[in-house]
């Protein structure tokens, strides 16, 4: 009774088995495609997941699409259309896990674009520093230059001072010795004993004379162009003074003639007009104190010799008078009258008369 | 005359089991499955969330191809296919996400441009001021 019982409970496990294996088997040999255009979604969704930059950024939404695609994988051969829909969807989930990856990735690099930049800012910060730094380095070097050339400036010109006192002093002493050295050439020429020492000194000396004796000849070389100078100067003085006095020049001395201005005819008195010539003359021999004159009086022929010689003589007596009048030493006047033996024109004329009536005043050229 | 009635009442019998057939017609007209309101108002919302985010800029086709989804998903309405209607629905929206999330991706890497422009630019300015000291 068991026995029976149990062999028909086995022969309905082996059916059952049979059944399964054979359900199974039928399965496999059908095995039912996926929906076309799921491969291609989960070919993409396998490069979001190997996608070492992304895959960490958004795996909730990478799980989200990974159902969606296992969703899609499902065949459903009764209706292609809810397999298409479905690939879609997949499709569309995990471009868009794709694109919020993205989005986070690139937030994520933005922290380090900003330190990025905050270090470029930082760089330039500090270069821009550093190159103040060196240009204030370097104004700085500049100045210390300067005012090293300053001190040096300075220094050599105390140095160029000091040495200039140097050599004066230095000079001074040669000055001294060349003195010293003089006298004893002197006293070795003097003394004939001691001719060696002489001669040495007198060496030392003949040369230091050789450049007195230069330097002499130069001071007198410039005295005597000073002294040219000056005789120039004065014998320009004098032809200007001679020429205001509107004297001649001859181998006498400076001839003045003066005309019958001073005086009217037969008459020895002057005539008040007539002393500016007088006066100038007076101004003349002041200047030149080493000049004397002398009076010579004229006539024309008119009346005898004798009065015209009395006449001469009074006319230079009364020029005489007046020059000491306006103080002219005495020693230096002396007069004549000559009457009418040397006349300078024709008696014959009034006009030759008339030059011939003169007192001439002849001026000494200095002793 | 209630002769005349007899057959007048089998009449009324057969018009009334026809009103009924009608009736049961029209009921089972009446039951036609619901428009997709929800998933409908959804892809609306998302369209306009992208389009609010200047996806028509930055992600074009994404946003077109989500109001296409949502034209086409009003037409299956209108001819009742509500199946249609409702995977259209959904479409639309997923698309009109789409367009949002690339669009943001988009945003995002334009500002990672301009700071790696600004860093270039600090950087270049410098190395040509080092050329001139």
């Amino acid at each position: 009774m068991n026995s029976p019982t149990f062999s028909k409970t086995r022969f309905a496990m082996g059916l059952a088995t049979t059944a399964m294996i054979a359900m199974l088997l039928a399965s496999c040999a059908s095995t039912p495609q996926s929906p076309p255009g799921a491969a291609d979604v989960r070919a993409k969704l396998i490069r979001l997941q190997s996608d070492t930059n992304l895959a960490s950024h958004a795996p909730i939404e990478i799980r989200e699409a990974e159902a969606a695609v296992r969703l899609a994988e499902i065949p459903v051969p009764k209706d292609p259309d809810l397999g298409a829909y479905r690939v879609y969807m997949a499709d569309y989930k995990v471009e868009i896990a794709e694109a919020k990856a993205a989005t986070r990735y690139a937030e994520d690099q933005r922290i380090a674009l900003s330190e990025a930049r905050e270090q470029a800012r930082l760089r330039a910060r500090t270069l821009e520093a550093n190159r103040a730094q060196d240009q204030a380095d370097l104004a700085r070097s500049d100045a210390t230059r300067a005012r090293n050339e300053a001190d040096a400036a300075r220094a050599s010109e105390a140095y160029a001072a000091a040495d200039a006192a140097r050599q004066a002093e230095l000079a001074r002493d040669e000055a001294e010795r060349a003195r010293n050295a003089a006298d004893d050439a002197e006293r070795a020429r003097n003394a004939a004993d001691d001719a060696e020492r002489a001669r040495m000194a007198s060496e030392e000396a003949r040369a230091m004379a050789a450049a007195d004796a230069e330097r002499a000849r130069e001071a007198s070389e410039q005295a005597r162009a000073m002294a040219a100078a000056d005789a120039d100067r004065e014998k320009a003085e004098l032809q200007r003074q001679i020429d205001l006095l509107q004297a001649k020049t001859t181998e006498r001395g400076l001839v003045l003639t003066l005309g019958n201005v001073l005086f009217a005819t037969g008459r020895a008195d002057l005539n008040a007009g007539g002393t500016d010539s007088l006066n100038k003359l007076v101004a003349f021999l002041n200047q030149y104190p080493d000049r004397n004159i002398m009076i010579e009086g004229h006539t024309d022929n008119v009346g005898s010799d004798a009065s015209n010689l009395a006449l001469s003589e009074r006319r230079a007596g009364s020029v005489h008078s007046y020059l000491l009048q306006q103080g002219v030493g005495s020693q230096r006047i002396s007069s004549s009258g000559l009457g009418e033996s040397q006349p300078i024109a024709d008696n014959d004329t009034d006009a030759g008369r008339q030059q011939n009536r003169r007192v001439e005043i002849i001026i000494d050229n200095p002793r | 005359m209630p002769n005349t009635s007899r057959p007048q009442a089998g009449f009324r019998f057969i018009a009334g089991l026809g009103l009924a057939g009608i009736a049961l017609f029209l009921a089972a007209c009446a039951t036609v499955p619901d428009a997709p309101l929800a998933a409908l108002a959804e892809a609306r919302v998302a369209i306009n969330t992208a389009e609010k985010d200047n996806a028509a800029h930055y992600a074009s086709p994404d946003l077109t191809e989500a109001r296409q989804r949502l034209a086409q998903a009003d037409r299956a309405v209108a001819s009742e296919d509500m199946i249609e209607a409702d995977r259209l629905a959904h479409q639309s929206r997923i698309a009109a996400e789409l367009a949002s999330a690339r669009t943001e991706a988009a945003k995002a890497q334009e500002v990672n441009d301009e700071l790696v422009k600004s860093a270039n630019a600090l950087d270049e300015e410098m190395r040509r001021a080092g050329d001139r000291p």
